[in-house]
């Protein structure tokens, strides 16, 4: 793509326009090598989840007593990730907070195709997997229902809701963008924004209920940031092992998913701007803020592991506490120390103002972010069950190909929806930057003065 | 309209009909499939209805009875005998395996023969029986006795069979032997009471017992009877005013399953378990600590143990003073006692029947009985002749029907070698051996459960075995074959042409002979039984100790010897084909699928080796590698290896696995002197056994018997529970709750319920690899827990237990089955659904007890292991989780039997296969509802032994286990 002309330090709404629509143009070789390497790695994923379910779940390494281990651990990893995005989008929107206009749609975008790969797991972990909608209370002749008692229902009502709530969200914000998408292209492309946009012809009426209805959607998104990682985290704490059975998993689980969240928006936004060229309107700003997000709930997270420690040790129980010695110094007690210096030692560089708004670092420090929170959730689900409450059913674990391949898979998938959209549909939401165009022109001010 | 994509209302209507007409077409019919095989059945065959079969089991010489079930005319389950007074309705892990050789899909299908390049030839019975009637007359017009029978003892009639067609080729060379012999104990009791006969023996009647290398819980002579009498030996009486056990001692090179449920394991090297027997009569005569009317010369029997004081014995076998001079105290001052030994040197044999003599306990706990004679076997001297004459090429045909000499006889007999030099070797038999490998006629032989034959392993005991079904391959008996052999020989005048007509001849000549009495009745009473028991009788025995020359302390132990002993589920090799038996962890080292050598961590440091390395053992014999692991289960300078392992053909389950400790061996011993090193090469050594450490948590539990005598419940670390912590309104259960109580005291840890529980339920195996990854699919298992170090005065000296679903009133799997796979029955059962079950895993994972097991892979049973599947029982298929359901389909088939017959169930009418197997009878199930059933009432009577596994969860489990019970160390 040719070099970005530099917005103007008081951009008007066309020149918002053209520097969003232009990363919609038709992209190089070298993007569609990407894309191609992506959906590769999802094919090759693909093929070994069928084997898998053609075999069984054998050919993964889970076995007596780790039973659920990688396949969960990205469930959770994803699903984490997700509500970030809605913090952003949703949370912040009714805060009315003023950097998010930027990010929030490229955060949003996360949340959705997060979604769609956590989605993947809970039928991919399935010993039969044909029957994974007997999980759903449709009307059958044998009177069956599921089993309201089982947290993994109550998943299966989270996960689906805030898929639907996200994907309305989203689709609805995304709107007016496509309209103006619409305009501005030509050929097959404008059929294609032009079904996308569904008629929207920017009238007065239109835009009361657009606001009226966006402002009830994100009213109703707010609640599932807390509530779905909650019920998530409760198929966790609603069981009996040591290791898993805490009443804090909530809130510990909901601040490790923004704190992992916000940092995976930022390493994906990072070299997103690079490289498509939007350096002007994802500022310095923006990210300084999103990155105090992630020191905020690095805090939080570390103070939750804190308690976690205390309360175990407060609590007395030897069973509860020889599990927690084992995670601590175990055969997979590196996993946590990895995990302490990843999430709760390396984010205390944000302290730095400088660094926040380093990008190299920043992009490093979030990485080992997503390294360090992974860790924390393979380390709960799979090293728990690895030290349970039956010395003589203690057994180590190791991954399969089948389970790496089908991991990889899914961050490709991830990956290589995220690219895709990045390309089709509008990255920056031009509706939201226009709204703030103020603090938008105060942004790059300061970002311009900085860089002279 | 506005723009966009718009659909007029012709296309949506024409888009959804068509939807809906595709949505209508109804699924094609399933084929018609056939449900029942039959148009006509058999006159035993009720489809659906079991009949039962009395028969006997082959898999050891103990000769327990057996009663088949068969279903649809094919045998799916053995249990023992109730008539039988050997099992006496137990069956050992052993036994319920017999129907894995039965069905093994690698069982000779037709007579083959071998040409001269080595290729094998399939050929048809007339003209394998032509070849063998050619061959064997051809031999006996060579001259006198160049026709033998080499095989393993089958029963008298088969034995008389044997003998006549020899004897119809002008031979008389029949060997019958067994692989691990009685001839140690055979040759000490012809010594001193001039009998070649093994005794009886009544632990139960013995108030302390000292084991010198006998493994009577495992495999020396009849392990489920001396199981069921130790079990009672060890339960709580009422001893000179306070509760009292048993109590017992092994002494020994290895801490195996049996010295392991023992108070006391003396670790002495291989061969001088006699020296510590010795010298323990020793003090016994010095102190007089014996009967004054035993029939002995004490001061003669003084002068002849001189050397045997404790101080020198101390000092030759490295056992303590204060440990002789006690043990002789033990034994000495009680009130009855028992000395057995099981090594292979008749001294240890010849000191523990004296012991037995000295102190009056010969007619108390061990005795001759009278009554028809126990079955031959034939003495080493006479197999050793037959060996030589065969290398000397005085033999030209060899007929072999069990045993497997050429894998199961000691290096130093050389067996291969002489078989070689035999012109014409017929083998008949089930799954070729390597004995098959040498031999040119292969005949497929109906294995013992489809045949007619008898047993006779002790005095006023016979057997009778029958066929339970249709022959699975196209085999026949081995009687009919000899039969049908010499009949074309022209001096032959055989008293029956059949196998079938010779036991039925031999038995009616055993009918009584009062006047009316229909010999038919007697043929049907025995068939129904099981065989004849005749009430023991003691026979009368006279010392006689002409013979007994006075013992020689034996030579200095090498720095470094091997210890081969039967492994407990492989026996001497015969059972290594049977996958639920290389499946089952051995009880102590709980090891599967593979031999190992057992070292101790000072002699593992010594050779520089850790466990998993492979050492060569080397002996004057031979050698062997076998990976090492090291565990202080075994005596510093002793190498503790299995037998029964390292077949190379033996079928696919037996092939190339581990190593054949006889390879190093001698003729009649099982140890020897050593060296071994490194190979450098490892293999790991595949248990299912995670952690053997408890940590203190209530899985298994023990108290000390002096505890119980006071009424004082131990301390355990778990928190205080004062009752069931409800959230919710409880169960109610308005006819019945199912529950168990396990009696961890009675539980040897020798995984007969494991066996009966594989059988019974259609538990797949899964091979090493599968085992190595964790898929190990059994329902129940045994715990097996070392004590920690500290703990070690206040405990068992191994924590035994079966483990099994806990069938739990609040269970965790419950709530979390997204389905409702796993739920609740109103009978007090947790179920599961098979077919509802998508696989979660959510319910194992939420399991305490770790007793839920997930179809990983489509499980197989190759053709015909198939046909052992319960028809009961549904199979499951891949991605299903499974566990003990308390056998629902016993349960379910008792209610339905008094739904039909109008009455109530009845206390022991429903009993689970794990209860119905163990030989020691440490599992009753019942009802809870009902105080006055047997398991609810050895509950109430054992209170203080009460606990229940991790009960601290509130899981509220249904089973209730009693305590193992110690004895206190230093106590008297």
């Amino acid at each position: 793509m040719a070099a970005a002309p530099k917005i103007p330090v008081e951009p008007s709404y066309r020149d918002i326009d053209r520097s969003v629509l232009r990363v919609m143009e038709p992209a190089g070789l070298a993007y569609w090598a990407w894309i191609g390497f992506c959906f590769t790695l999802v094919a090759i994923a693909a093929a070994l989840w069928v084997r898998q379910i053609y075999s069984g779940l054998g050919v993964t390494g889970l076995r007596q007593p780790v039973m659920w281990a990688i396949y969960i651990t990205n469930f959770v990893f994803w699903v984490g990730i997700a509500h970030s995005g809605t913090l952003i989008s949703a949370i912040l929107f009714l805060f009315r907070t003023k950097w998010r206009t930027a990010v929030y749609r490229a955060a949003e975008t996360m949340t959705i195709f997060a979604v769609a790969t956590a989605g993947l797991y809970p039928l991919i972990h399935l010993g039969r997997v044909w029957f994974f909608y007997w999980l759903l209370p449709y009307p059958n002749q044998r009177y069956l229902q599921p089993d309201f008692r089982s947290p993994l229902v109550w998943d299966a009502f989270a996960v689906s809701t805030y898929l639907t709530t996200s994907a309305l969200f989203w689709t609805m914000g995304l709107i007016p963008d496509l309209a103006n998408a619409r305009e501005a292209a030509a050929g097959w492309r404008k059929k294609f924004y032009t079904v996308l946009a569904m008629g929207w012809q920017g009238t007065d009426r239109q835009w009361r209920h657009y606001s009226m209805a966006y402002l009830l959607m994100a009213g109703l998104a707010t609640p599932l940031v807390l509530s779905v990682h909650s019920v998530v985290s409760w198929d966790f704490a609603m069981a009996i092992n040591p290791g898993w059975h805490s009443t804090i998993f909530a809130p510990y689980f909901v601040a490790g998913a923004i704190f992992s969240g916000v940092a995976m928006v930022i390493t994906l936004l990072i070299p997103m701007r690079k490289l498509l060229g939007i350096e002007d309107l994802l500022t310095e700003w923006h990210f300084d803020n999103l990155a105090k997000v992630v020191l905020l709930t690095s805090l939080v997270v570390s103070y939750a592991y804190l308690t976690e420690a205390f309360m175990t040790w407060y609590a007395g129980d030897p069973m509860e506490q020889m599990t927690f010695h084992m995670r601590y110094f175990g055969p997979w007690g590196w996993m946590y120390w990895v995990m302490v210096l990843c999430n709760c030692v390396i984010p205390l560089l944000l302290f730095s103002p400088r660094i926040r708004v380093n990008m190299r670092a920043l992009w490093i420090i979030t990485i080992f972010v997503n390294i360090g929170m992974w860790f924390e959730r393979f380390v709960i689900i799979a090293g728990s069950l690895t030290a349970n409450l039956e010395p003589s059913q203690w057994a180590g674990y190791r991954p399969s190909i089948t389970e790496i391949m089908i991991t990889i898979g899914s961050f490709a998938w991830f990956l290589g929806l995220f690219s895709l959209f990045s390309r089709f549909l509008p990255i920056i939401s031009m509706t939201e930057l226009k709204e703030g165009i103020v603090w938008l022109r105060k942004a790059i001010k300061m970002d311009r003065v900085k860089a002279a | 309209m506005r723009k966009g994509t718009s659909i007029s209302r012709r296309s949506f209507i024409k888009l959804a009909a068509t939807a809906g007409a595709a949505a209508a077409i109804p699924g094609c019919e399933p084929a018609a499939r056939q449900l029942i095989p039959y148009v006509v059945p058999d006159e035993n065959v009720v489809p659906g209805v079991p009949s039962f079969f009395a028969t006997t089991c082959s898999e050891c010489p103990a000769g327990c009875g057996a009663v088949a079930r068969i279903r649809e005319g094919r045998v799916v389950k053995l249990e023992g005998n109730p008539a039988d007074p050997i099992g006496q309705g137990s069956l050992c892990a052993r036994g319920q395996a017999a129907l894995q050789g039965l069905y093994n899909p690698d069982r000779l299908a037709r007579p083959q023969v071998r040409g001269d390049d080595g290729a094998m030839r399939s050929i048809s019975w007339e003209e394998a029986q032509k070849m063998l009637g050619d061959r064997l007359l051809a031999a006996s017009k060579a001259g006198k006795d160049r026709v033998a029978f080499l095989g393993s003892p089958q029963g008298p009639t088969f034995r008389k069979i044997a003998l006549e067609v020899l004897g119809a080729y002008s031979s008389s060379r029949a060997i019958f032997y067994e692989a691990i012999s009685q001839e140690a104990a055979r040759a000490a009791a012809k010594t001193i009471f001039g009998r070649r006969d093994i005794p009886s023996y009544r632990i139960d009647q013995a108030e302390v017992l000292i084991s010198f290398g006998a493994d009577f819980l495992e495999t020396w002579q009849s392990p489920v009877e001396l199981a069921r009498q130790y079990s009672l030996f060890r339960t709580p009486q009422k001893r000179r005013g306070t509760l009292a056990i048993g109590r017992a001692i092994y002494v020994g090179p290895r801490l195996s399953m049996t010295a392991s449920k023992c108070d006391d394991w003396i670790a002495t090297a291989p061969g001088a378990e006699a020296e510590i027997a010795w010298s323990v009569l020793n003090v016994m005569v010095k102190q007089r600590w014996v009967s004054q009317n035993s029939g002995f010369d004490l001061a003669a029997l003084a002068k002849a143990v001189a050397n045997f004081d404790p101080a020198a014995t101390s000092a030759r076998t490295g056992v303590p003073v204060e440990t002789i001079t006690r043990l002789g105290e033990a034994f000495g001052r009680a009130q009855s006692g028992l000395a057995i030994a099981g090594t292979d040197d008749s001294s240890a044999h010849l000191a523990a029947m004296i012991i037995n003599a000295v102190t009056g306990n010969f007619g108390k706990t061990v005795m001759f009985l009278e009554g028809s004679p126990a079955e031959e076997t034939s003495t080493p001297d006479e197999v050793n002749a037959v060996i030589e004459a065969m290398r000397g090429g005085k033999i030209d045909a060899l007929f072999i029907n069990g045993g497997n000499p050429v894998f199961a006889m000691p290096a130093s007999a050389r067996v291969a070698e002489a078989i070689g030099k035999v012109p014409f070797v017929v083998w008949a038999g089930g799954v070729p051996d390597e004995t098959a490998a040498m031999a040119k006629l292969l005949l497929p032989a109906h294995h013992p459960l489809e045949s007619w034959r008898d047993t006779a392993p002790r005095a006023g005991i016979r057997g009778l075995g029958q066929p339970v079904m249709q022959p699975v391959f196209d085999s026949k008996p081995v009687g009919d074959i000899l039969l049908g052999a010499a009949a074309g020989s022209p001096s032959a005048k055989l008293p029956w042409a059949s196998a079938a007509e010779a036991v039925k001849t031999e038995w009616l000549a055993l009918a009584p002979k009062a006047v009316g009495a229909d010999p038919e009745d007697f043929w049907v009473s025995v068939r129904r039984e099981g065989g004849l028991f005749e009430e023991q009788h003691l026979s009368a025995t006279s010392l006689d100790l002409s013979a007994f020359k006075a013992p020689v302390p034996a030579a200095a132990q090498p720095e470094l010897s091997v210890y081969a002993y039967p492994h407990i589920f492989l026996y001497d090799g015969r059972g290594a084909d049977k996958p639920w038996l290389q499946e089952l962890p051995e009880p102590v080292t709980q090891i599967v699928w593979d031999s190992w050598a057992e070292i101790h961590p000072e002699t593992a440091r010594k050779l520089g080796v850790a466990k998993d390395d492979i050492i060569e053992i080397k002996t004057e014999h031979g050698a062997i590698e076998a990976p090492v692991l090291v565990e202080s289960t075994v005596r510093p300078g002793v190498i503790a290896v299995p037998l029964g392992q390292g077949h190379r053909a033996y079928g696919r389950y037996a092939k190339d696995v581990g190593a054949n400790a006889w390879a190093m061996l001698a003729a009649g011993a099982t140890s020897a002197a050593a060296t071994a090193r490194a190979t450098g090469g490892t293999r790991r050594l595949v248990t299912p056994l995670g952690k053997s450490d408890m940590m203190g948590r209530s899985i298994v539990e023990a108290m000390s018997i002096e505890q119980l005598a006071r009424g004082v419940v131990p301390e355990s670390g778990a928190e205080e529970v004062s009752g069931p912590y409800e959230m919710y309104p409880p169960w109610k259960y308005p006819k019945h709750k199912w529950g168990m109580t396990i009696d961890v005291n009675a539980c040897i840890g020798c995984s007969a319920c494991v066996t009966a529980c594989y059988a019974e339920n259609n538990v797949p195996t899964v091979g090493k690899d599968g085992v190595d990854r964790g898929r190990i699919m059994s329902w129940i298992r045994i715990e097996r827990y070392f004590p920690p170090p500290k703990e070690v005065a206040q405990a068992p000296q191994l924590y035994l237990a079966p483990m099994l679903c806990q069938q739990c009133d609040h269970a965790p799997c419950e709530p979390v089955c997204p389905v409702f796979a796993s739920y609740h029955s109103e009978e007090g059962l947790n179920g599961q659904v098979y077919n509802r079950c998508v696989g979660t895993r959510y319910c194992e994972n939420n399991c305490p007890y770790k007793v839920r097991r997930f179809n990983w892979f489509e499980p197989e049973w190759p053709t015909p292991l198939n046909l052992q599947l319960n028809p009961d029982v549904t199979v499951r298929g891949v991605g299903v989780m499974e566990k003990c359901t308390f056998c629902v389909q016993r349960i379910q088939f008792a209610e339905l039997n008094a739904r039909t017959e109008d009455r109530e169930l009845r206390d022991g009418e429903i009993v689970t296969a794990c209860q119905q197997a163990c030989p020691t009878r440490a599992i009753t199930f019942g009802d809870s509802n009902d105080p006055g059933s047997a398991m609810m009432r050895r509950r109430e009577d054992n209170k203080l032994r009460n606990y229940r596994a991790l009960e601290e969860l509130n899981t509220q489990p249904a089973i209730t286990y009693l305590r193992d019970l110690y004895r206190e160390k230093g106590g008297a």
